[in-house]
């Protein structure tokens, strides 16, 4: 993948544009719980265009959050067990340096559970990803600009008078939104959003999906997995993970 | 990438150590077990340093930079062989001592059984002997030699009121009646009390330069036979020193040298003709003077010079008048062949001392370095539980990008961190508590007050309402802490109570009167860094697991 030109795409004013961002195929993830092997995808397939809004529709223990992991790269399929073509590159077969390198500069992550460290404030939360595999020089020639982009977002996302509040002074919701922040900043081509609005209130929620349906307009692409069909409605596109496969797209 | 492959200088493990120091308790527990452990090797190990180090100087100011020894016999024409030494580069100052033995009768109690020291005896000439060992500084009772040290002192201090003349007097070692005197150690006579600040005060009369006492000899010949019966000399006190030495201050007395040499008829004898014919009257007739003897020449080194330049010079210039006395006539050699004597530098002087400290000192030092594994210990399990508890942060960082090698610095940077800082709070304590020494021994050496007592027990009733108050209110965590407190505060107060004061370092063990009290500044470099790598190889196993974890199953970690 091209993350420059992705990125200037994605900036683009009319998404969905028509090109393939990245293609999982035929993939398959085997946990080991022991002695006992659990099969949680057993074939899945799945293609995602530039701009596009897709969610991931299953229910509990399908393998949703599975195979987020597996097109954030952090985790790989089974040896054998499919690929995850990012342009004609093979995800499962980059090295662990680039995978890092991948989730850092070309992946956005949101969690159910928002996954703030508690130790920092609202903005170095936000800045982290963006300090992350940075020298103190190239950090201190970037940090300027990173930390002007970070506090455009939480003003986008109305955090501006939280920054220098620690997670557990927030609600819910605004976590969720630093967290939102935190994914952004370093302009990513994907946004990976596991369950965003799970641990919310539907108001809370609702105002959750609407600030990611406005990345959206913007030309972000996103993969969203949830259980609630409801929210899955506000997607581009629906597909629904049924025993380890995609069952309908 | 450039920032994974040299992830030591990433900026982002950085700023997580700092904010993981300083908003929990759990690393703090590290830091105080490190810095304690600091304190402790540091706190030994200078004490022991520091007795080494004043055993050494004490015994360079008491004998000079070498010694050359004659026991019984004396060397004799030291003179001749002081002029000789003092041709050399090497050499400042030179003075001869006679040692001997003898029993001091002392001037208590009243009445006419009176008390009896055996003590070593120096004959001296009190000005060559400061020239070499400077003397002059340890004697006690002089006055003071400053406004501010006169301030300083009690006002009962009987240094403010000394007599005019007793400075001029015990340089020439005279009595108030104008007969050669004594100066003892301090702590030959009973009649001094020594005082918390380390002063001494006469008890009742018996402020020793105002009385006599009587010293007896026996005579030994070369052969080690005695010469006659023993000898006693009356001698005023002319006045008393202090080394710091205790064994010093306790055994020795100085006596002007030709007391001495006349007591051990060491002096300046005629040699008679025993082949001629005896005269009219039967003597014999005299046909020379055998030179007076001393038992020890001890010397002094000119600045720039070591103890084992000085004895090569002292070795050089003994067998050059000997030689030169080879020459003379057999009436005139007077020195004995250099094997007869013993030169020694100072540290050779004192080998059977320093040896066995010096090797119990590197003892101690191994011992101790197992408080580094226990160091290494402690954040090893201290790390451990934090990697456990943050092992979901693991996971979040690994999302935004961090690698395996960001994850293992965060931990090894939180290991040299919490050495690093440990180690500083260590050394503080250890400087803190060893400059401080002598007055925590004199503060336990005494029994605790009786209101220092109440207020323990008054604080250990107060924890105890504290943990009655929480029962109450149904907080397990805060009644069992107030209960610990309280019980640790009777524990405390009951053993104040019971302090009737210890004293730890004995001079009569220790030979010092006061404890070393400086820092061993390389022992605590060499500490320091101990601790530091020690705590980073504590901190490795814990890094090393953190960054082995699975990110996914560490963002599923509850």
């Amino acid at each position: 993948m091209s993350s420059t030109s992705t990125r200037r795409d994605a900036r683009g004013a009319a998404p969905p544009t028509s090109s393939l961002l990245l293609e999982a195929c035929d993939v398959s993830r085997t946990y080991q719980l022991g002695k006992v092997s659990v099969p949680v995808l057993k074939g899945a397939s799945l293609r995602v265009m530039r701009g596009e809004w897709v969610a991931v529709l299953g229910s509990s223990g399908s393998g949703k959050s599975t195979l987020m992991h597996l097109l954030g790269a952090l985790d790989r399929p089974d040896a054998g067990g499919g690929r995850i073509l990012i342009g004609t590159s093979d995800l499962a077969k980059f090295s662990g340096r680039a995978r890092d390198r991948y989730r850092r500069d070309q992946v956005g992550f949101v969690f159910q559970f928002y996954h703030l460290l508690p130790e920092l404030s609202v903005l170095e939360n936000t800045m982290l990803p963006a300090r992350v595999g940075r020298g103190p020089f190239k950090w201190w020639s970037i940090r300027g600009e990173v930390r002007a982009r970070a506090t455009a977002l939480l003003k986008d996302f109305g955090l501006d008078h939280r920054l220098r509040h620690r997670p557990r002074e927030l609600s819910g919701g605004e976590c969720q939104r630093v967290a939102m922040a935190r994914a952004l900043v370093n302009n990513p081509a994907l946004l990976l959003a596991d369950e965003p609005t799970g641990n919310l209130d539907a108001r809370t929620g609702g105002e959750i999906l609407d600030l990611l349906a406005a990345r959206h307009r913007a030309g972000l692409t996103m993969v969203m997995v949830t259980h609630d069909v409801n929210v899955a409605a506000r997607a581009d596109r629906v597909v629904r993970l049924v025993d380890g496969r995609v069952a309908l797209e | 990438m450039a920032g994974d492959r040299y992830h030591a200088a990433l900026v982002y493990p950085f700023l997580l150590v700092r904010r993981y120091l300083t908003s929990r308790v759990i690393p703090l527990i590290a830091v105080a077990a490190v810095g304690l452990c600091v304190a402790l090797v540091i706190t030994v190990v200078s004490v022991m340093s520091g007795f080494l180090e004043m055993v050494r100087t004490s015994g360079r100011t008491l004998w000079g930079d070498v010694i050359v020894t004659r026991q019984l016999q004396g060397i004799p024409d030291y003179e001749s062989l002081i002029a000789e030494i003092l041709k050399q580069p090497e050499a400042e100052a030179a003075a001869p001592v006679v040692e001997t033995y003898g029993v001091l009768r002392m001037p208590y109690p009243f009445g006419e059984e009176k008390s009896v020291n055996p003590v070593q005896v120096w004959a001296i000439d009190p000005v060559r002997f400061a020239a070499v060992t400077g003397f002059d500084r340890t004697i006690w009772w002089k006055p003071p030699a400053t406004d501010a040290a006169a301030r300083a002192m009690r006002p009962d201090d009987l240094r403010l009121v000394l007599p005019p003349d007793l400075e001029e007097r015990t340089k020439r070692m005279v009595g108030v009646n104008g007969r050669p005197g004594a100066i003892l150690g301090i702590h030959v006579s009973i009649g001094n009390k020594r005082e918390g600040d380390g002063s001494y005060r006469a008890i009742g009369d018996w402020w020793m330069p105002n009385h006599e006492v009587t010293l007896s000899v026996a005579p030994v010949s070369g052969r080690g036979r005695s010469i006659g019966d023993m000898r006693d000399l009356v001698m005023p006190v002319v006045n008393e020193f202090s080394s710091g030495v205790f064994q010093v201050d306790k055994q020795r007395i100085m006596i002007p040298l030709e007391e001495g040499q006349r007591l051990l008829r060491l002096n300046e004898q005629p040699i008679y003709d025993r082949n001629a014919v005896p005269g009219p009257d039967g003597s014999l007739p005299r046909i020379g003077t055998a030179p007076a003897r001393a038992t020890h020449l001890f010397v002094r080194a000119k600045p720039g010079f070591d103890s084992r330049e000085l004895k090569r010079a002292v070795e050089f210039a003994y067998d050059l008048l000997y030689a030169q006395q080879q020459q003379l006539p057999k009436s005139e050699r007077h020195l004995p062949e250099r094997d007869m004597v013993t030169i020694n530098a100072w540290e050779e002087q004192l080998a059977e001392l320093i040896g066995p400290v010096e090797r119990e000192r590197e003892m101690m030092r191994i011992l101790f370095s197992i408080i580094y594994l226990v160091c290494a210990g402690l954040v090893l399990s201290i790390f451990w539980a934090i990697v456990a508890e943050k092992t979901r942060d693991i996971g979040i960082l690994r999302a935004v990008g961090a690698g395996r090698g960001g994850v293992l610095s965060i931990f090894l940077q939180y290991g040299v961190v919490i050495g690093a800082v440990g180690s500083a709070a260590g050394v503080g304590l250890a400087y803190l508590f060893v400059s401080n020494i002598n007055a925590v021994h004199t503060l336990i050496s005494h029994p605790v007050p009786n209101w220092v007592v109440v207020i323990v027990a008054a604080l250990a009733a107060l924890a105890l309402a504290g943990a009655v108050w929480s029962g109450f209110r149904d907080t397990i965590l805060w009644t069992l802490i107030w209960y610990v407190v309280a019980i640790a505060l009777a524990g405390i107060a009951t053993g104040l109570a019971l302090h009737k004061g210890t004293v730890i370092w004995d001079p009569r063990v220790y030979y010092f009167t006061r404890i070393p009290s400086s820092v061993d500044w390389w022992t605590a470099g060499i500490t320091v860094i101990g601790a530091v790598v020690f705590s980073v190889l504590g901190a490795s196993v814990p890094a090393a697991r953190a960054a082995d974890i699975d990110p996914v199953r560490a963002l599923r970690y509850e």
